[in-house]
């Protein structure tokens, strides 16, 4: 089987820094994978050179066989990536309705449907519907920018550390919603809570220094308490 | 001796010869390329002026001729209301320094507050607009959209002696303004255009030292207003307007911003062609619309050659530099 | 009494005009960081092309319209092959838009002279009604409703379509707004030409108002909107309609009260605001 996102041997810059130096990367259709490594080993920078928001330099990015390097950030996302960034990326001058409906391509019925499914994923932004979105909580404004990447049918979302400067109480909420999603969608996860990793991916890809250093099953990197310590300096 | 020190020979040699060439130069040339020149001389320091703003500390200035047609008319006015002899010429000299100190003292205080380099585009832009028209509306002492007339100090009559006084006049300066660069202010500028936080951190006040800059700049452009002035024995409100300001930016940008010199090479570039265009009025009314040209001269080159004269030929002696040392390298090899 | 309601009509149906202006070049500059210094170009090219439709037809609607139109195309054709080449370069965008200001205005010297021309108001706009010994010129009264339909509109699209959400979401976060498959570059283009013409129609109302257009009303119109735009807050819809109303109706008492500080007053107002408020009335943080 061909896989759905394939990344190989990428490399990238942002300025006059090399980021990536030669990452690859598979996912499989249906698959939660997680990208792990270090502060700055360059999972970020996959996620936005994937989205074409930084610029290739060498090496194939394809959705479906389709190539995406060059091709401009709106034409990736229409392809069917929906994309979560670590800050969220919450227009804070709408309200909660307008940010999901902004992401809406149309407004059909399946699209329709998808959208009350996802507030009804999230309760908390069915409340704050009619509220302007820069009112929001931190978890909420995390749930209102996976909402956007769920909205249409998308074939993967990416997300960027959906944990990163959010109450444990409100990890573990979002780990529930991100595995109840996983059952339809395909997803690409940058994480460093393990924890989270662990709850939603099945896959997993170890990046440092801007190269792919590493994968395998989360189960045996659960086991493995070795690579664990050296790879994420957890426990 | 202090003032060669960054000088390298070759560099001096050069300069040498041109200022030979230049003083040989209008003993051979009709009376109308001697006006040229001396018209190329002294709106060379003008453009540096210019370059001491946007190329030194970042920040576009539009409202610029107002310091340079403000120039223009204090000469114009004093000579007119006292008497055309040398002392009324210092006189207008020291005037225009304190006017324009204090204008630019001025604008900088308004400017330099909203911050940004949008902002202080639109600002300065509206600034110099109500100059220009507080000098068309002033009819009694500017004589309004008719534009002054003067008589300038018999000292200055001659073209070719004038000449010789405007090409003085663009070394005084260009020396004054170098040391300027040099200076420990002027290295705080420098700081503030490669990386204004930085500067900040670094515990400058980086507001004072722009509005230094800014009456550094309105100073020189000032001066070279007077003598602009009196090279032409006549002032208007053009002289204040915004395509004043644009004669200085184009001037700089052709030649290559953030390089004082580029400014020499622009002036020289711009008025010969504007002069070459004019000529050609008798061949075709379109080349009446030199402002055309000058419009599209723009567009060009800030689309392609954003480096200008003096930054097209560094890159090609960096290329020549480090093709030789590679090559030095493989023999090495 | 009278010279009040006078005053504050003149003062409104000034601002209805500066507003058109001043509207069109915030939201360019909210949502693309771009001051576009052709804005008294469209303007004057607006003026030149109403009259000239408006000599040949007779008709001051085809006029108005065949400006707008022509100058939402020249606003099209600017960004598409000027602006959008320099897009997060400031300086550069200041100094090619000032590049294509001078060559258009030119441009309007070349074709239709550089003398002014003399144009009509309409006949049933020109003339006036009297009110209580109030004289009231109808076609100030006709900028005015024209100022405030324009604003409605702008208003209802800013907040109820899709268009209006994306330039607000824009505003904040152009790369985000890209990585929800939106093609954020045609929306440049759109609210540049829209901006575009909406300066077109301020300069074919303008002409009549005056009685005649010349090469020179588009920079002191352009100087106007960006003092508005500087004091209403870079990037304020908001901010540029409160600020065209308050220019307009100082301008107008200025001009009645005081005529010989008509030009300072806008500066001093401007350098006011700045002093106590450096991000304007309604500031909104423009990028950069």
């Amino acid at each position: 089987m061909n896989p759905l996102l394939k990344v190989e041997d990428l490399v990238s810059y942002i300025g006059l820094y090399t980021i990536l130096q030669g990452v690859s990367v598979e996912i499989n259709q249906g698959e939660a994978v997680a990208l792990l490594g270090r502060n700055g080993a360059g999972k970020t920078t996959l996620l936005k050179t994937i989205m074409g928001l930084v610029d290739t330099r060498s090496g194939l990015i394809k959705l479906d066989g389709e190539s995406l390097v060059g091709k401009p950030t709106y034409g990736i996302a229409k392809l069917g990536i929906g994309y979560v960034p670590e800050d969220y990326g919450v227009f804070d001058q709408l309200t909660v309705e307008e940010n999901i409906k902004i992401a809406m391509w149309k407004e059909d019925k399946p699209t329709l449907e998808k959208r009350d499914y996802v507030l009804d994923l999230f309760p908390d932004l069915k409340m704050a519907y009619k509220r302007l979105a820069k009112t929001l909580s931190g978890g909420q404004r995390q749930m209102l920018s996976i909402s956007r990447a769920l909205v249409n049918e998308n074939k993967i979302i990416l997300i960027d550390e959906p944990s990163k400067g959010l109450a444990p109480v409100i990890i573990e909420r979002l780990a529930q919603a991100l595995k109840e999603i996983s059952k339809t969608t395909t997803i690409l996860l940058v994480e460093q809570n393990f924890a989270l990793a662990c709850a939603v991916a099945e896959r997993y890809y170890m990046i440092d220094e801007g190269k792919t250093v590493d994968d395998g099953t989360i189960e045996e990197l659960k086991q493995n308490t070795e690579l664990q310590r050296k790879h994420l300096g957890v426990i | 001796m202090k003032l060669l020190k960054n000088i390298d020979k070759k560099t001096f040699i050069a300069i040498g010869v041109l200022l030979v060439v230049l003083s040989i130069v209008p003993h051979l040339a009709k009376l109308s390329t001697i006006t040229l020149m001396s018209r190329i001389f002294i709106l060379a320091v003008y453009a540096m002026s210019y370059d001491i703003l946007r190329g030194y500390t970042g920040f576009i200035n539009l409202g610029h001729a107002l310091f340079f047609g403000s120039g223009a008319y204090i000469g114009g006015i004093l000579f007119t209301k006292i008497d055309n002899t040398m002392g009324v010429f210092v006189l207008a000299v020291i005037i225009t320094v304190i006017y324009c100190s204090l204008a630019a003292y001025i604008m900088g205080k308004i400017v330099l507050r909203g911050g940004g380099v949008i902002a202080a585009a639109m600002i300065t832009l509206a600034l110099g607009e109500i100059a220009r028209n507080t000098a068309e509306r002033w009819r009694s002492v500017t004589m309004g959209a008719d534009g002054l007339p003067f008589k300038i100090p018999d000292i200055f009559r001659d073209r070719l002696g004038f000449y010789y006084y405007a090409l003085i006049f663009l070394i005084i300066m260009t020396i004054i303004l170098r040391q300027f660069i040099l200076s420990p202010t002027g290295r705080v500028l420098m700081a503030i255009r490669e990386n204004e936080q930085r500067a900040t951190f670094l515990g400058y006040n980086t507001s004072k030292y722009k509005l230094i800059g800014l009456q550094v700049a309105g100073i020189t452009s000032g001066l070279s207003g007077v003598m602009f002035g009196i090279l032409n024995r006549f002032a208007n409100t053009d002289l204040l307007s915004v395509q004043q300001t644009l004669n200085a930016l184009l001037i700089t940008l052709v030649g290559g911003t953030g390089t004082l010199y580029g400014a020499i090479v622009g002036s020289a570039f711009v008025n010969t062609v504007q002069n070459y265009l004019l000529d050609l009025r008798s061949v075709h009314p379109i080349f009446e619309r030199w402002l055309l040209f000058f419009g599209a001269m723009y567009v060009v080159v800030v689309l392609f050659m954003p480096e200008g004269f003096v930054g097209l030929w560094n890159k090609y002696l960096k290329d020549r530099r480090t093709k030789k040392n590679s090559r030095v390298f493989e023999k090495g090899l | 009494m009278d010279i009040f309601v006078t005053l504050l009509i003149n003062g409104l149906a000034e601002g209805a005009l500066i507003f058109l202006m001043a509207s069109g070049l915030s939201i360019i500059l909210g949502l693309m960081g771009v001051v576009n210094f052709t804005h008294g170009t469209l303007f004057l090219w607006g003026g030149y092309i109403f009259v000239w439709i408006f000599t040949f037809t007779n008709s001051f609607i085809l006029g108005v319209l065949g400006a707008i139109i022509i100058v939402f195309a020249l606003g099209a054709f600017f960004e598409k092959f000027f602006v959008s080449r320099v897009y997060g370069n400031v300086p550069a965008q200041i100094l090619i838009t000032l590049g294509l200001q001078v060559i258009f205005t030119d441009l309007v010297r070349l074709f239709w002279g550089a003398t002014p021309i003399t144009v009509a108001r309409p006949s049933y706009l020109a003339g006036t009604w009297t009110i209580g010994g109030v004289t009231i010129v109808q076609y100030r009264i006709f900028l005015i409703v024209v100022g405030l339909l324009i604003a409605l509109g702008i208003h209802k699209l800013l907040s109820k379509t899709k268009i209006g959400m994306v330039i607000r979401a824009g505003v904040q976060r152009p790369d985000m707004v890209q990585a929800l498959g939106i093609n954020i570059k045609l929306y440049f283009t759109l609210v540049f030409a829209a901006g575009a013409a909406l300066a077109g129609l301020g300069g074919a109302l303008y002409a009549p108002l005056v009685g005649s257009i010349s090469s020179t009303a588009g920079l002191h119109n352009q100087v106007l909107a960006f003092i508005v735009v500087v004091i209403g807050g870079m990037g304020s819809f908001i901010g540029s309609a409160a600020g065209s109303l308050f220019l307009g109706l100082m301008g107008a008492a200025v001009a009645w009260y005081a005529p010989s500080l008509a030009v300072v007053a806008n500066v001093t107002l401007m350098a006011l605001v700045l002093a106590f408020k450096p991000d304007g009335l309604f500031g909104l943080a423009v990028k950069k």
